[in-house]
């Protein structure tokens, strides 16, 4: 058995991928994807080995989430997996503004505290092995960390 | 890997929502208890270590969600699974009738024939509603283990997952890897066993 240390080792078996795959582009060619169809998707995506799937799987949460603004309990949802995505393809900054931002709705959440260990240990790891996590921030990934500083914000309130 | 580790197993937490298994988890794995825990976002992910009759074991803990709406996707993760716990609230009947559509989905789903099952009734501190009776003998009928705990004052928690563990250790064909296995039938398979270990 592989050993998985850690939440963000959790891959999708490739028939779930192209299963949920599936039933999200049926629905597409109808011209209206459910939430849930839109998000089975989505979680399949961010736990694939491929980072250009992570990164469709994170588009769809950021759509979700915009969409679902009013309900904070999908919102928590969709911010546990923005942060979970954002590890996995080492965006570690990204991904810790997702969890802070849901630990502000939610701070004794034990999974979340779960995961923000997990992320700074990653963290830690790296920066121990030189690779240092600073500046040089992609247009794209500036704009998802605007998304999560926006949400903390509008969670202040 | 690390050498004094036997080996590392996969167990899995399961049943309806609002039973405790996150309880249950983090007692297990960080001795704490949270009064207002919150439902399980898909499955929570923990490792400890565990010493079982001498033996260093570790555990790959996956909790998983019992809430409607994770359904589609959880059954997935009992792949692999060489240990399962299926917990029931004993002060909540409706808890204890479905996890028979849990134990259906896990054996629906397990990839080993032979997994090892623990029905845990939880939350003793409480009022029951499901006796004690009753608990072992769907156990019986099901062919598992079983243990009532309270993740609330820690009863069986320990136990539980240390009874577990020695049933998974005591099925070798559970956890054996599968190099050692080829090891062993390549050895028997050729008549010149010296000479075969480095095909190997
Ligand atoms: N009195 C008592 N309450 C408990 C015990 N275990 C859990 N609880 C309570 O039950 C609630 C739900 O427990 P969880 O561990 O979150 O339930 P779960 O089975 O993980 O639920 P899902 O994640 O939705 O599947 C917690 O908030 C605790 O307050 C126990 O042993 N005794
Ligand atoms: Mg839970």
């Amino acid at each position: 058995m592989m050993d998985v240390e850690d939440v963000l080792n959790d891959v999708v078996s490739m028939d779930d991928l192209k299963k949920f795959e599936n039933e999200y582009h049926k629905q597409l060619a109808t011209g209206t994807v459910s939430q849930e169809t839109k998000f089975h998707y989505a979680w399949c995506l961010v736990r694939s080995n491929y980072p250009a799937d992570i990164r469709k799987g994170l588009i769809l949460m950021e759509q979700l989430i915009k969409h679902e603004a009013n309900d904070d309990d999908a919102k928590r949802n969709y911010l546990y997996y923005l942060a979970l995505g954002n590890s996995r393809i080492k965006e570690y900054s990204t991904a810790l503004q997702f969890i802070k931002a849901f630990l502000h709705m939610q701070p004794e959440n034990m999974q979340a505290q779960n995961l923000l260990n997990t992320i700074q240990k990653k963290m830690e790891a790296d920066a121990h092995k030189g690779m240092a996590v600073a500046g040089g921030l992609a247009l794209g990934i500036s704009a998802i960390v605007g998304i999560g500083f926006a949400l903390a914000k509008s969670m202040k309130k | 890997m690390d050498p004094s580790v036997l080996t590392t197993l996969k167990i899995l937490l399961i049943g309806q929502s609002g039973v405790g298994k996150s309880c249950l988890l983090y007692r297990f794995t960080d001795d704490t208890f949270n009064v207002d825990n919150a439902v399980t976002i898909g499955v929570d992910f923990k490792m400890r270590k565990i010493t079982v009759d001498n033996n260093n074991i570790k555990l790959a803990l996956w909790d998983t969600a019992g809430q409607e709406r994770f359904r589609t996707l959880t059954p997935n993760y009992y792949r692999d699974g060489q240990g399962a716990v299926l917990v029931y609230d004993v002060s909540n009947r409706d808890s204890f009738t479905c996890l028979e559509t849990w134990i259906n989905e896990l054996n629906m789903y397990s990839t080993k024939p032979n997994i090892i099952k623990m029905v845990v009734g939880n939350k003793i501190d409480q009022e029951r509603r499901v006796s004690r009776e009753e608990g072992i003998a769907f156990a019986r009928r099901h062919q598992t283990l079983f243990i009532e705990t309270s993740a609330k004052t820690k009863e069986g928690v320990h136990m539980a997952f240390e009874e577990l563990v020695r049933k998974i250790i005591n099925t070798p064909s559970l956890w054996e890897k599968p190099e050692d296995v080829n090891v062993v039938r390549c050895n028997n398979e050729n008549s010149a066993p010296e000479q075969s270990y480095c095909s190997c």
